[in-house]
């Protein structure tokens, strides 16, 4: 009989131990559900300082939805380790006004207090419009002057916000593009009186940042087309509407295509010189005074893509992009190449603009380019 | 409490009632299996073969600007490995190659968007669009591979220890380099700025071995160069069809056409004659 004695009470048994896991799932859910908002952050770490031969040197960097916090201080410190003092990142609005009035500043928050851990300084590029502060059935990179208050009041937020932290701010991207400009004919006019509500606001909240206008697609565009305008003819149209008192610096993107970076700029080429033509611009309207940052640029070495070049051209086209920056450009304050990494792969010849692949693995330019700013840099 | 037999009988009851709903569970799925079964073998949801059928011919989108798999004659007109490919695969299945050219980037876009009916254009393979679209077994492996003159006592990475390895500089090949250099300082990369450039090093002697890619190696291998690829990819970046996610008939014929043209050799055939009117061009 006793023999059965065990048998009897195994259910019991089992139910105590079914319990005893039960509350210990439960405990661990709760440990879970704590930790998980501390999860987030990552030590800061020491203050870090670049080191490079060329203080003018930047990356886009693309941290708008790399969502792990390691992974947001590991990219920048790549950037601080290949020796590269500015990056150019993405704030959206839509992400960090998804209400009126309504901040989530969480994610700059991590993004810029890591980026001055490095060293690094921060040149931010707000636009993206959130539904409430746009008219329904448009896209997000649709403002009109309705909005113009309200996208102020975002600029405006994130100025005071991180005064002392972030001393560059550029208001919107690429205006000249119809895509950019919400799918409507694109209109320097207009794009100028947005300019001129933002950035009296943004100087109200902190008179130290710098406003960056422009940022203007590199386009051959005649006016008239559905697509875009040619920036030469977008720039000329700003200042035409006045913009000259409301921005502190142009922001460039200079993209190289097919062509080496010394390949003379022109009217009908799109190619890294085109800076050049925008500069005159500057200066033929009185603006000789205010500097440049070229905030988007570089070359791309996908094997199929026809404006791409080879792996080999792309390094050399790049280093030979950061010594003209600093040898030839004096009105030029930094060069900021699209793009440093992705977090994941676009899987498109947008990979190939990148340094860094998404699992952190320094691409051969990488390396050259680190190689250079340590000024031990030789072709071979 | 119960005794022991009343114990025994309520178990034996649930297990009874259990049987009973395996078995009820047993029958729905293989109820299901057997729709779902017909329904691919009969093709009646497939309506991407459907509209092939009713049209004659199969779409495919394809980016001619990649020789040898596609590229314009003089003439303007697609020509190509895959070219080939394709439309030995649509004569099999008695219809005509209808070729639409995108660009690249496009060419998955428009096969969701339901203009063509599969992609043939070098596609490599990405897990990420397995949500969305159906691929083929791979038809060429284009990846990172250890290549050695025929002879070479190197048989795997492992016996680049001290070797002078050739790169096309700033290439995928040259990132496995650097990476294998971490791991083995001795090896020596011969950094040159092109893929042909780094095959003439290797064939020149002025290189132990070469890491290069799949087309790059079938190129230089059909022009006469001795030269073999050791090991397995370093680095996979195979080629395949994409086709539509609801497309249970095309994506079977498609796998059994390509297994076909495998084992007949005909895809090797296709290989060699295009690669080998392809020049290298450094």
């Amino acid at each position: 009989m006793s023999r059965f004695i065990p048998a009897v009470r195994r259910p019991n048994a089992l139910r105590r131990l079914f319990t005893a896991l039960v509350l210990l799932g439960l405990l661990l859910t709760a440990v879970f559900l704590v930790w998980r908002p501390f999860s987030r952050s990552v030590p800061l770490g020491p203050q870090q300082q670049v080191q490079t031969i060329n203080p003018k040197m930047g990356v886009h960097t693309r941290l708008t939805d790399e969502a792990e916090a390691w992974k947001i201080k590991r990219t920048l410190e790549m950037v601080r380790e290949m020796g590269a003092p500015w990056i150019v990142e993405y704030f959206p609005w839509a992400y960090y006004e998804p209400e009126p009035g309504e901040f989530d500043w969480g994610h700059p928050d991590l993004v810029i207090s890591h980026a001055r851990r490095q060293g690094l300084k921060v040149i931010a590029r707000l636009g993206f419009a959130p539904e409430w502060a746009r008219p329904p059935d448009t896209t997000p990179l649709y403002l009109d002057e309705e909005g113009y208050q309200s996208f102020g009041r975002y600029a405006a937020a994130f100025a005071r916000r991180y005064a002392g932290q972030v001393d560059y701010i550029i208001l919107w991207n690429e205006p000249n593009l119809s895509m950019e400009w919400g799918f409507r004919p694109v209109d320097p006019a207009a794009y100028t009186a947005m300019l001129r509500v933002v950035t009296p606001m943004v100087k109200a909240a902190n008179p130290d940042v710098q406003v960056l206008a422009g940022a203007l697609a590199p386009s051959l565009a005649p006016p008239g087309s559905e697509w875009g305008l040619d920036d030469r003819l977008y720039l000329q149209g700003m200042y035409d509407a006045g913009a000259k008192e409301y921005f502190d610096v142009l922001a460039i993107h200079a993209y190289g295509w097919h062509f080496d970076p010394d390949e003379p700029a022109a009217p009908d080429v799109v190619n890294f010189r085109r800076a050049e033509l925008l500069r005159q611009i500057m200066v033929a309207n009185g603006d000789a005074e205010k500097p440049a940052m070229i905030t988007e640029g570089g070359w791309n070495d996908h094997p199929r893509w026809t404006k791409a070049v080879r792996p080999s051209q792309r390094i050399r086209y790049t280093i030979r992009a950061y010594q003209i920056a600093q040898e030839e450009w004096p009105w030029l304050e930094s060069i900021s190449l699209w793009a440093f990494r992705f977090p994941w792969d676009t899987k498109t010849y947008q990979d190939y603009f990148t340094f860094v692949s998404t699992d952190f693995e320094p691409k051969p330019i990488y390396l050259e380019v680190q190689r250079y700013a340590q000024g031990q840099w030789e072709a071979p | 409490m119960r005794s022991l037999g009343a114990r025994a009988a309520v178990w034996r009851e649930r297990a009874g009632r259990g049987s009973i709903g395996l078995l009820a569970l047993l029958g729905v799925g293989i109820l299901a299996g057997l729709l779902l079964l017909g329904r691919d073998l009969l093709g009646s949801e497939d309506l991407t073969w459907q509209a092939m059928q009713r049209r004659g011919s199969w779409r495919v989108g394809m980016d001619p600007s990649f020789p040898p798999f596609e590229m314009l004659d003089e003439t303007g007109q697609p020509v190509g490995l895959d070219v080939d490919l394709a439309r030995a695969m649509a004569q099999e299945w008695g219809l005509e190659l209808e070729i639409v050219s995108l660009g690249f980037d496009g060419l998955v876009d428009a096969l969701l968007a339901g203009k063509i009916d599969s992609v043939v254009s070098a596609l490599p393979y990405d897990p990420r669009l397995t949500q969305d679209i159906a691929y083929s077994p791979p038809y060429f492996e284009a990846g990172v591979r250890l290549v050695v003159p025929q002879g070479s006592p190197i048989q795997d990475v492992q016996g680049l220890a001290g070797m002078r390895v050739a790169v096309e500089w700033g290439s995928a090949g040259d990132a496995v380099g650097r990476r294998l250099r971490r791991e083995e300082p001795s090896i020596q990369l011969i950094l040159r700025p092109s893929p042909e450039e780094a095959v003439a090093a290797l064939l020149a002697g002025d290189a132990d071995a070469l890491l290069i890619d799949g087309v790059t190696l079938g190129l230089a291998q059909a022009q006469g160069a001795a030269i073999q690829a050791v090991g397995p990819p370093l680095e996979s970046d195979p080629y395949v069809i994409a086709l539509p996610l609801d497309a249970p008939v095309l994506q079977e014929r498609v796998r059994a056409a390509l297994a076909s043209l495998r084992e007949s050799g005909a895809l090797a055939r296709l290989e060699a004659r295009w690669f080998a009117s392809s020049e290298m061009t450094p």
